[in-house]
């Protein structure tokens, strides 16, 4: 049978291939990745692109949950000074009301009142990175001010909306309690009862200073009822930090199972692929001065 | 009867005869590299016989023919897996260029939706802050510049090929045009009952290197070869070239016209075939959809936008400035400048952050084309990656079978050195022997001359 006397293409063709593979191989190595272009797995290197994509959303999600924390312990802890205060407030009003005290005694007490007053509305404008925490979704103007007119003593500029921030794929969180709703809400209305208690230890009985001291109390606990939101809002983004840095794991472990190169399976390959080039270069050098004429003599 | 002057005219003819397949075993060996060469046979013939009474003298040997060894099936296959292989590799190499454009998957219009998409996630635990506004700005922008870039590369690519068609067609009319004037000559050769030699092995040659570009047909008439492209226009008939034009047609791209008629269309092998497959439907068809893209994302975050209120209160200007159609990825733009025009808030207070929500959601919308943003670009990195892992097996395989065809060529019409130096040896042993025979006959008519000097009655 004849044969082909040219072989050299074919030869050149298998030696190009072995080239191939072996530059494949150390792209592989040398990347850490078994998909370089898309046309080395086109429905591996689309999942890479969505995974990718939800790995860098996750990446936000964790910047929020960090961002959201230091804002919502600030108002948290700001809300903690609010309930020191109106406790400060409560032991000077039972202090008040003791019937043995002289009016000038009660109007000291009424003036140590008021600065606690000013304070608690201090507390209640109290801002976080340039936005005030309690005016709603008015974060640009302070959202109490003293005003002598209205009968809790104390105007908002606030709004009554709320903001909500996704925190992980479909999952948000509301950032916020508007301050009326803190301080002047329908279960207990803390800037309304100070001011009647001042006015009471102005110029009040015992009784009715005691009565104030009472709504006061009331409306302590409401104000600490409004402070859980603060609270398990914070333990919620911990819980939401951690399920975040978990999944983030697991869509990493993915990505390099999607395209991610199996090292020992590169590095076979790669002396593989140089064992049988040298192979086929040292058959080559054999084979190729070879006919019938080196032995004619 | 049989005479010493016939014995030396075999053996003279055979003298002939030998250096004839001498030349020819010399010419074998001369062209063991030349590519297209087939190797040629010397055909020896017994001469005629001369019959007296019932003795039939045989009149020595005639080279009667030299002859190329051809194989016509064979070439008819080479020539068509040539144009497999052509094609397949001229839309590899083009593939490769438009795969590069979605190889990253941390960069690119992708990651940019999603880096978009973080930057008002980001704005919504602080929706006031200007530079947290600037920053969904410069991700837009970051978005748009990647969607011009993406397009105006994919049209770049596609003009390169344009140029590519353009050479194809100059190559292949220069190649028809040496054909024919080759053809000819053959054709007469053959209709002379001639081997056409080295003329046929060019033409075999240049015929090949024609089915690497475009699909070639070839019929073989008593006139020479015709060759038509796969739909039947023709390309050469007899002594005659029928040059393709290339004629600037709609969108600055070469139309293909033959005899003023557009083929371009109906050009679908070789070389030719592959490049205008990526520039006619690949890169259209990647073109559609990332317009289709830009329109959609841009149209759905604007829509947004508009139902939201800026930092000063009023309703929320688009932030892209889009068109729909052929072109919308290369012209979208970012529509306003001022970070305050972001619509984050949904009761025109400043610290609301309710519209953001709105334009989050366009994340993970359904777009018109069936898929949310990312995993519509996502579609397209797919779709590129197989087109290009399917021309790049293409290439691989019709290689691998042009390979085994051009094998099975070669065992029959390529030169063997250890053949040719057999014939070598067995012509130089006949031709020794043969001249051997004449000095033989010449001693013989030595003897027959001096028979004469013994004669009776001589001087």
């Amino acid at each position: 049978m004849r044969v082909n006397p040219n072989f050299t293409p074919t030869i050149l063709t298998d030696l190009w291939q072995q080239q191939a593979q072996e530059q494949t191989a150390i792209q592989q190595l040398a990347t850490g990745r078994r998909v370089n272009v898309p046309s080395d797995d086109p429905s591996a290197a689309a999942a890479d692109v969505q995974n990718q994509s939800q790995q860098s959303q996750i990446d936000q999600y964790l910047q929020n949950t960090n961002t959201l924390e230091g804002m919502l312990q600030t108002a948290d802890s700001t809300l903690g000074s609010v309930v020191t205060a109106l406790n400060q407030a409560i032991s000077l009003g039972v202090q008040g009301s003791n019937g043995d005290l002289s009016s000038s005694n009660r109007q000291e007490i009424a003036q140590q009142m008021q600065s606690l007053q000013s304070q608690i509305v201090q507390l209640a404008n109290a801002s976080y990175q340039g936005n005030y925490l309690f005016g709603g979704t008015a974060t640009q103007s302070a959202p109490f001010a003293l005003d002598p007119a209205q009968p809790s003593g104390v105007r908002y500029n606030g709004n009554s909306s709320v903001n909500s921030v996704q925190i992980a794929q479909g999952r948000s969180i509301q950032t916020n309690l508007p301050g009326s709703q803190i301080f002047q809400g329908a279960g207990g209305d803390v800037l309304g009862a100070l001011q009647q208690l001042v006015t009471a230890l102005q110029s009040g009985t015992s009784t009715s200073i005691s009565a104030a001291t009472t709504q006061l109390g009331t409306a302590l606990s409401y104000v600490s009822q409004q402070r859980v939101f603060y609270g398990s809002a914070v333990s919620q983004l911990n819980a939401n930090q951690t399920d975040l840095q978990q999944e983030k794991v697991s869509l990493q472990t993915e990505d390099t199972n999607l395209v991610g190169a199996d090292m020992a399976t590169a590095a076979t390959e790669l002396s593989r692929a140089k064992t049988a080039q040298d192979a086929t270069l040292a058959a080559l050098a054999q084979i190729i001065p070879q006919s019938l004429l080196n032995y004619l003599k | 009867m049989g005479s010493l002057s016939s014995s030396l005219l075999i053996a003279v003819q055979a003298l002939e005869a030998d250096q004839g397949a001498l030349n020819v075993t010399s010419n074998n060996i001369a062209n063991q590299n030349t590519p297209g060469y087939s190797r040629e046979l010397a055909i020896f013939n017994e001469a005629a016989p001369t019959v007296e009474g019932n003795v039939t003298y045989g009149n020595g040997v005639v080279l009667q023919q030299i002859q190329s060894v051809r194989d016509q099936v064979l070439q008819i296959q080479i020539s068509d897996q040539n144009q497999q292989q052509g094609n397949a590799q001229a839309q590899y190499n083009a593939l490769q260029q438009v795969q590069s454009l979605f190889s990253n998957p941390t960069q690119g219009i992708g990651a940019d939706f999603t880096a978009f998409f973080n930057s008002i996630s980001q704005l919504s635990t602080n929706p006031s802050s200007i530079p947290g506004r600037q920053a969904v700005l410069t991700a837009a922008q970051n978005l748009a510049s990647d969607f011009n870039s993406t397009e105006q590369n994919l049209d770049s690519i596609r003009s390169g090929l344009n140029q590519s068609v353009t050479q194809d067609v100059t190559q292949i009319n220069s190649l028809t045009q040496q054909i024919a004037q080759l053809n000819v000559k053959v054709g007469q050769m053959q209709k002379l009952g001639q081997d056409p030699g080295s003329l046929g092995d060019q033409e075999t040659q240049l015929i090949q290197q024609l089915s690497q570009l475009t699909d070639v047909h070839q019929t073989q008439t008593e006139n020479g070869l015709t060759l038509t492209t796969g739909n039947g226009t023709p390309l050469v008939v007899g002594g005659q070239s029928f040059a393709l034009q290339a004629t600037n047609g709609p969108a600055g791209m070469t139309d293909i016209s033959s005899q003023g008629q557009d083929i371009t269309s109906s050009l679908q092998g070789g070389q030719l075939g592959g490049h205008l497959q990526v520039r006619d439907t690949v890169i259209p068809g990647l073109l559609s959809q990332i317009d289709n893209l830009a329109n959609q994302f841009a149209t759905s975050v604007n829509a947004a936008q508009a139902l939201g209120y800026d930092l000063n209160g009023n309703a929320g200007q688009p932030i892209f400035s889009v068109t729909a159609g052929p072109g919308a990825a290369s012209t979208l733009k970012v529509a306003i400048t001022d970070p305050n025009l972001i619509a984050a808030s949904s009761d025109k207070s400043q610290g609301s952050n309710g519209n953001l929500a709105n334009l989050i959601a366009v994340q993970t919308q359904i777009l018109p084309s069936g898929a949310n943003p990312v995993d519509t670009y996502a579609s397209l990195v797919s779709q590129t990656g197989n087109l290009t892992a399917q021309s790049q097996a293409e290439a691989t395989a019709s290689t691998a079978s042009l390979n085994q065809l051009n094998n099975q060529l070669g065992a029959e019409a390529g030169v063997n050195l250890n053949e040719e130096t057999t014939n070598l040896m067995n012509y130089q042993r006949a031709f020794e022997a043969a001249a051997r025979v004449v000095t033989t006959v010449d001693t013989l008519t030595q003897s027959v001359l001096s028979m004469g000097a013994g004669v009776a009655g001589a001087p």
